[in-house]
């Protein structure tokens, strides 16, 4: 997962979201159809596709799609 | 709808999350949220969005209702996103606002840093906000910490990776031996009041929800370690139940001992300076109807 619109991909077609790249820097407050339930799917997806544990503790804290993306692949 | 909620420690309240009721607009009534106020110390409060959304979101009365998030909303793009926002916050003020006794333009609504909203200047109420699809929630105590959440009774959860995420091992072991069909709906109610209990605690999900957890049955819930232990006592109390048929909702509350302030009207719960600020400097200020 080399860049956040990869991530905003994913979410997409496993979540149901549909997610544009200009929403990589919103709030996800202000994410259109998002809420934490999404949040957590998302971090096992994550899991799959990097093929380790991400540090879900910063994961949570994001505050935005370019936030997780971060501390997903930065992990 | 309100539920009203019954102190988690007081023996006199036989029923202490009982009776929804809905609430259809900003016109009310408003007395049965003060009543259950009145009597329990606390209300949980449902609506529907388009109930609550303003026909013209333009209109010059936005602004002062409001307050500070109206730069925030006009800030916002997303069409979906700006009515749950406004619909949500007028739901929010109008309840706080018929409890205590003042006009919806004043009372402030303000974040704490982890987003959890807070009435500025009324440090005796303590009020929690959710909203799932077109439902909005609010819950709003007087007599400690309140959180509230909601989610589609049948969205699905199972089998999605989100145990992992969610559940403690005795939550795993306990949702294994419920039968296959109604095992998502006990992992939903588990996350509601997951959700719940981390806005009362002021932690929303920066608290591990693999690091606390509940029982399968909702009577005499309490918090549970990952082992199945006890984790809070008696003044914590737990409730959930079904809204309109198609939403699970859970409230978690928190009796901090405050006693029995039956009186929550902002005239009396403020001091003379903050109320003349509050008021609309006519000293008459509004009441919710």
């Amino acid at each position: 997962m080399r860049t956040v619109e990869e991530l905003i991909e994913l979410a997409n077609a496993h979540l149901g979201t549909a997610l544009a790249p200009a929403d990589a820097e919103r709030e996800l407050t202000e994410l259109a159809g998002w809420d934490s339930v999404h949040l957590l799917r998302l971090i096992g997806l994550l899991e799959q596709v990097l093929d380790r544990p991400v540090p879900v503790d910063a994961v949570l804290q994001a505050r935005s799609l370019r936030d997780i993306w971060s501390a997903a692949v930065t992990a | 709808m309100a539920i009203t909620l019954g102190p988690a420690a007081d023996g006199r309240t036989a029923e202490p999350f009982a009776r929804p009721v809905r609430m259809n607009g900003p016109h009310g009534p408003w007395e049965r949220v003060r009543d259950a106020v009145g009597r329990h110390g606390s209300v949980v409060v449902y609506g529907r969005l388009p109930e609550w959304l303003p026909a013209d979101l333009d209109h010059p009365r936005l602004g002062p209702l409001l307050g500070r998030d109206h730069a925030r909303f006009r800030a916002m793009g997303h069409p979906q996103v700006r009515a749950r926002f406004v619909a949500s916050r007028l739901l929010l003020k109008h309840v706080a606002c018929a409890v205590v006794e003042a006009a919806p333009e004043a009372v402030e609504l303000a974040y704490k840093p982890g987003g959890r909203p807070y009435l500025r200047g009324l440090d005796q109420i303590d009020i929690s906000l959710s909203h799932t699809e077109n439902l909005l929630l609010v819950g709003l105590t007087r007599r400690g910490w309140i959180g509230v959440d909601a989610e589609a009774k049948d969205r699905p959860m199972l089998g999605l990776g989100t145990e992992k995420q969610v559940c403690t091992p005795y939550e795993r072991s306990a949702l294994a031996q419920i039968a296959e069909e109604r095992r998502n709906a006990a992992l939903v109610r588990l996350w509601t009041l997951k959700e719940a209990y981390s806005k009362a605690i002021g932690q929303g999900m920066r608290f591990r929800f693999t690091e606390f957890g509940f029982s399968p049955q909702d009577h005499n819930v309490q918090v549970l370690r990952p082992d199945g232990e006890p984790g809070t006592g008696a003044e914590w109390a737990f409730h959930t139940c079904l809204v309109d048929r198609a939403y699970t909702v859970s409230v978690a509350h928190f009796d901090a001992g405050f006693g029995d302030t039956s009186d929550t009207a902002a005239a009396t719960m403020l001091d003379d300076g903050l109320i003349a600020a509050l008021v609309d400097g006519t000293g008459e200020g509004h009441r919710a109807q």
